[in-house]
Parts: structure tokens; C-alpha cells; sequence
């Protein structure tokens, strides 16, 4: 019978299986390469310890990891959501309006980010109900969504670009002061921070939903799903319920990024998060998330966003190397990850 | 002595096709019921029946001599009725202490109580002859006879007075069926559980069955108990009885 038992696992053998091994090495190296290269260049400090160089990154990696807690978090229960940077520019817009429209910031905030988690219920009932791919269904949201910001705020207001600023700024014989709203919701450097509101946020979603992934029931349920769904029901997992409020989640998170760049940036634009589907996936990717459900974590994912920010960033301070070839690294480095991430899970599958 | 589970004339009928007819059997706390009978026997379609996910479209499932109806496997989960199916219903990259409570799962205010989770899955393995080092682990470790434990093991801690075991050693190789056999003789030895054994593996059944069920196209073909049914009739009958004599019949030809 000994051999049937299970073998004892060292702690360098529990480290392996972990998601977020590949993820970790990668930022490792990615960290190492662009501080030789911007040695080489001369722009070191401007990158690594000039505030405005290291915001450029961080602030970067924060946009990219809100979107990317989602991507992983839809991906370890088997889904997706093609639609979240087109969402971006949906809630900007719909903020907009109805700011625009008188209504005050705070239940202007309150009211976008109800529309987005309807829609987020509409995306994930589709998917549940019929069994469609949700790669299909979002897809036509990620069409749906941009479209349908532009045509609101074209046909209601006549401008794709709605300036929010005069809804900002406090009015000149003082009253209420709507800037107190913008300033507890989008920081906009207020309280002497050093970066946008967005990191902060980014840092408090990161812990909530790690711990959430890893240690409550939700968590448990979120990996079961997306693991081996048939066998999760079977042992009473409400999959579809799970699978509804994490589309939910992913469309308040873009909510959460199309808010905060409309009050940052005193407008909102038709082309907000254009692509950062795309990068958020790439980043769930890189941080050990498997395509196909049941294994990943958020803290992977978050290092995937850095790596993505980092080298996204950081080629602007490499001038002999050419921009375009950003791309083709970043396309190399998703693939490279997946097979990387490929071995190691079979790994924990072998034993 | 009353029947832990007993069944009354159950019939099943999907649209014009009679998947089971008139099926009456019952099964005892402390014994293996084998259900035995060929593929497209009706095998599946008794333990779905069994387990809450089809009702019979006539007869009477009696529990301690309580008739039950269930509308849903939560429900016959709550009845005492525990089902480990072939696929088992395991997530092979969860850890075998979250797979044993999975759905169930345990909390110290907000969040899973991990330690409480393994100290339990650890010791109910034991229970049954199987030393998880690490219930941390993740499944892919345990081999395919220690996972059907994990899962009976499972059934039996969340409260199953009947357990179905569905072709529990059709999928594994020699060695470890002759475990899972082990396993389920740990079971019947707590005399407690009432075990029903659902194979078409009549050495097995041999092996293990106290009594004996032998279904052929939705129907009951024999019923007996280890002495009413000696083991060359339970091979003919395992075969398919007259099926089997035709052949013979042919082959001689």
C-alpha cells in the first residue's frame, strides 16, 4: 500500500504549482531587461525613479489590472468578456450624460454603475441561458456597447465628446461644492498622493478579491465552475449564479475605469479602453490563467498587468529599439506564457 | 427488519419508450446490493431515479419505510440517498480537501476555515483506509482508486444512509479496483450504510454482494440473496441468460 499513498510534497514542489509561478519569472525578467536596456540608453532614472517615469507605468499597470482582476476572475470560471474596454467608453458616456443632464455626481455614479451591472446580468444570462460561447456573446457587446455610447451622446447632445468640466469644477458664487464628490471618488491628486485615483483602487480591489478567490466559498465556486461545471452542480455549486455576478463584477470594474477617466480628464471619449480588452486577457494569460476554466489567480494576473505596463511604458525609453516592435514582443511574450503555463499545469494535473 | 431503501413496481417512461418497468427491490444498512445488468439495461435510469433527478412515473421509493418523493437530487441528498457517479463529480485541479467539501464548504466567519476543512477530510480518508499526507494537494495526485474514496468518503461524512455507487471499477486497472472493492467492504462494516453496487462486473459482484439484482431491458430478470443464487447461474444471468444460450446454440451450429 505505499506506494498508493500520497507522497510527501516539499515546499519548492507546492511553489511550482502555484499560477502565478510563470508570472513571477516573467516580471523578473522583464524588470531586469528594460533596466539594462534604459542603462544602455542613458533614461534610467527618468524610468525608475523619476516620479513622473514610474507613474507612467504604475498608473498604466493599475488601469490594465482593474480590467485584468475581472478578465481573470470571468477566465478561472471558464468565460470571457470581449466587451469591458468597449464598457469603458459606455459608462464614460453614460456618466456624462447624465451629468449633462443636471444630475448630481454622486447619484450620476450611483446610477452608471447600476446600468453597467444590468448589463453585465444581461451578458452573463445570455451565456447561461442559451450556452453560447461567451466569446460570442461579448463579442457583439464589445460592438454593442461603443456603439451604443456614441449614438447616445450624438443623438441626444449632438457631440461624441462630452466636456463634463463645468459639472466639476465649483460654481463661481460657491454653494455646494461638487469638486468634494470628484475629489473623495476620483482623488484627482487631492490629498498630495503621488499617483492617480485608479492605483488605489486598484490595490484595495487586488487584496479584496484575492482573498475572496482564495479563501471564501464564492472563491471555492468561482475555480469549480470553471474546473469542471457538471460536477459542480452536482454537488450543489449554483454555476449559473456564479457565472452571472462575475460578468457583473467585469462590467462594474470597466465602470469603475470609464467614471474615473471622465473625472480625471473632464471629458469623456468615444474611444476610452480602446484595446484594453485585449491587454487584460493578455495580462490574465500571462499571469497563469488557463483558457479553458478551473485554474489561475488574481495576484497572477496582476503581475501579468505589470509586465504589460512595464514593457509597454518602458520601450518609450529605449529609443534605438522601435515602437511597433512592442507589439511583437508583447504577442511573443503572451505565447511564450501560455506555454510556460501549459507545462506547469500539467504538472499539478501529474502529480 | 426494515428495508433502509426499498422500491415498489417503479416505472420510468420517456415518451413511448419504456426505459424501466415494474421495478421492485430493496437493500439493507450493512450489506452490498448488487445491481447488475448489461448496458442500455436500465441502470442509469434506476440510479437517476434513485437520486432525485427523474421522478418514477409509477410506483413508490420507500426510505425506512417512509414513502419519499423527490423533486430534486438536493432533496434525496437530504434523504439520505448519496450518489457517487462514475465521473465521480471531482475537480482535478482543486485540492482534495476543498473537492471533499466543495458546495459544503466550511466557514470561520468570513472566510473557508481551511485547517478545520483538512483535519476532517484527512480523517474520514483514514476512516476508510486511505493516509492523505496533504489534503492541500491537488486531486491530480491521488490515483483513480484513492479519488473513488475520496468521494464515497464524501457522500458518507455529509450524511448518506444509502449509498449508489455507480460502476465505481469499470474505469481503473486491476490494482486499484481490488482497492475500491476494499473501500466498500470498509463501508459495509460500519453497518450502517446500506451499499447499492451498480456493475456489470460479476466477479466483483461475487465478491462483494450480499444480495443480488439482475436487470435486463428496463425490467428485473432475478432477484436474490447470496445463497438463493449460486455463481454459475449469476454468470448466465450476467451474460443475459437466454441471450446467451442462443449464441451457444449458434456457435455450435
Amino acid at each position: 500500500m505505499e506506494d498508493e499513498r500520497l507522497r510527501k510534497v516539499s515546499s519548492l514542489q507546492s511553489f511550482v504549482s502555484r499560477p502565478e509561478l510563470g508570472s513571477v519569472f516573467g516580471l523578473a525578467i522583464i524588470v531586469v531587461t528594460f533596466m539594462s536596456l534604459t542603462t544602455v540608453s542613458g533614461t534610467f532614472s527618468a524610468m525608475w525613479t523619476n516620479p513622473i517615469g514610474i507613474q507612467a507605468w504604475v498608473e498604466l499597470a493599475a488601469f490594465v489590472g482593474i480590467l485584468a482582476i475581472g478578465a481573470s476572475l470571468l477566465m478561472i470560471a471558464g468565460e470571457f468578456d470581449l466587451s469591458m474596454g468597449a464598457n469603458i467608453a459606455l459608462a464614460g458616456h453614460s456618466f456624462a450624460l447624465l451629468l449633462t443632464f443636471g444630475v448630481p455626481v454622486l447619484p450620476a455614479i450611483l446610477i452608471t454603475f447600476i446600468e453597467l451591472a444590468f448589463l453585465g446580468f444581461i451578458m452573463g444570462t445570455i451565456v447561461v441561458r442559451t450556452g453560447l460561447p461567451s466569446f460570442i456573446v461579448t463579442l457583439g457587446f464589445w460592438f454593442a456597447s461603443r456603439g451604443f455610447a456614441v449614438f447616445l451622446s450624438q443623438t441626444l447632445v449632438n457631440q461624441s465628446r462630452l466636456s463634463v468640466k463645468p459639472y466639476l469644477k465649483p460654481p463661481a458664487g460657491g454653494g455646494e461644492d461638487p469638486t468634494l464628490i470628484d475629489n473623495i471618488f476620483a482623488f484627482d491628486k487631492a490629498f498630495g498622493l503621488p499617483f492617480d485615483a485608479e492605483v488605489y483602487y486598484f490595490a484595495i480591489l487586488v487584496i479584496i478579491t484575492a482573498f475572496m478567490l482564495h479563501r471564501t466559498r464564492f472563491g471555492n465556486w468561482i475555480y469549480a465552475s470553471g474546473g469542471d461545471a457538471q460536477a459542480a452542480r452536482a454537488v450543489g455549486v449554483p454555476v449559473n449564479r456564479v457565472k452571472i455576478s462575475l460578468f457583473m463584477i467585469s462590467t462594474c470594474l470597466a465602470c469603475l475605469l470609464g467614471v474615473l477617466t471622465v473625472m480625471t480628464s473632464g471629458a469623456s471619449d468615444p474611444k476610452a479602453g480602446d484595446f484594453r480588452e485585449l491587454h487584460a486577457i493578455a495580462a490574465a494569460v500571462i499571469g497563469g490563467c488557463a483558457l479553458m476554466g478551473g485554474y489561475g489567480s488574481v495576484i497572477g494576473a496582476v503581475l501579468g498587468a505589470f509586465i504589460f505596463a512595464i514593457a509597454s511604458r518602458g520601450i518609450n525609453f529605449v529609443p534605438f529599439i522601435d515602437n511597433n516592435l512592442f507589439r511583437v514582443m508583447l504577442g511573443m511574450m503572451v505565447l511564450g506564457a501560455a506555454l510556460l503555463n501549459q507545462f506547469l499545469r500539467n504538472r499539478v494535473l501529474r502529480g | 427488519m426494515t428495508p433502509t431503501i426499498q422500491l415498489n413496481g417503479v416505472s420510468k417512461f420517456f415518451g413511448n419508450i419504456i426505459a424501466l418497468k415494474d421495478i421492485s427491490f430493496e437493500a439493507h444498512k450493512g450489506e452490498v446490493t448488487a445491481l447488475l445488468g448489461d448496458n442500455g439495461a436500465g441502470k442509469s435510469t434506476l440510479i437517476k431515479c434513485l437520486s432525485g433527478v427523474h421522478a418514477p412515473d409509477e410506483g413508490e421509493i420507500i426510505i425506512e419505510g417512509k414513502p419519499v418523493k423527490f423533486s430534486s437530487p438536493r432533496q434525496a441528498a437530504a434523504a439520505g440517498i448519496g450518489t457517487v457517479y462514475q465521473d465521480l463529480a471531482l475537480q482535478p485541479l482543486m485540492s482534495v480537501s476543498r473537492n471533499f467539501f466543495l458546495g459544503r464548504e466550511i466557514n470561520k466567519g468570513l472566510f473557508l476555515d481551511l485547517d478545520k476543512m483538512s483535519e476532517i477530510t484527512r480523517r474520514e480518508m483514514a476512516k476508510l483506509g486511505i493516509d492523505v499526507a496533504d489534503p492541500n494537494q491537488p486531486i491530480g495526485t491521488l490515483s483513480g482508486g484513492q479519488r473513488q474514496t475520496l468521494a464515497i468518503s464524501r457522500a458518507i461524512y455529509f450524511g448518506a444512509k444509502v449509498l449508489i455507487l455507480d460502476e465505481p471499477t469499470s474505469a481503473l486497472g486491476q490494482k486499484q479496483q481490488l482497492e475500491v472493492l476494499r473501500t466498500i467492504n470498509e463501508v459495509r462494516n460500519r453497518k450502517d450504510i446500506a451499499i447499492i453496487f451498480i456493475t456489470h462486473n460479476d466477479l466483483h459482484a461475487r465478491l462483494i454482494g450480499d444480495r443480488f439484482t439482475f436487470l435486463n431491458r428496463g425490467r428485473i430478470l432475478a432477484n436474490g440473496n447470496r445463497e438463493a443464487i449460486d455463481t454459475d447461474n449469476l454468470r448466465s444471468l450476467m451474460a443475459g441468460g437466454a441471450e446467451l444460450a442462443e449464441l451457444e446454440a449458434e456457435l455450435k451450429n
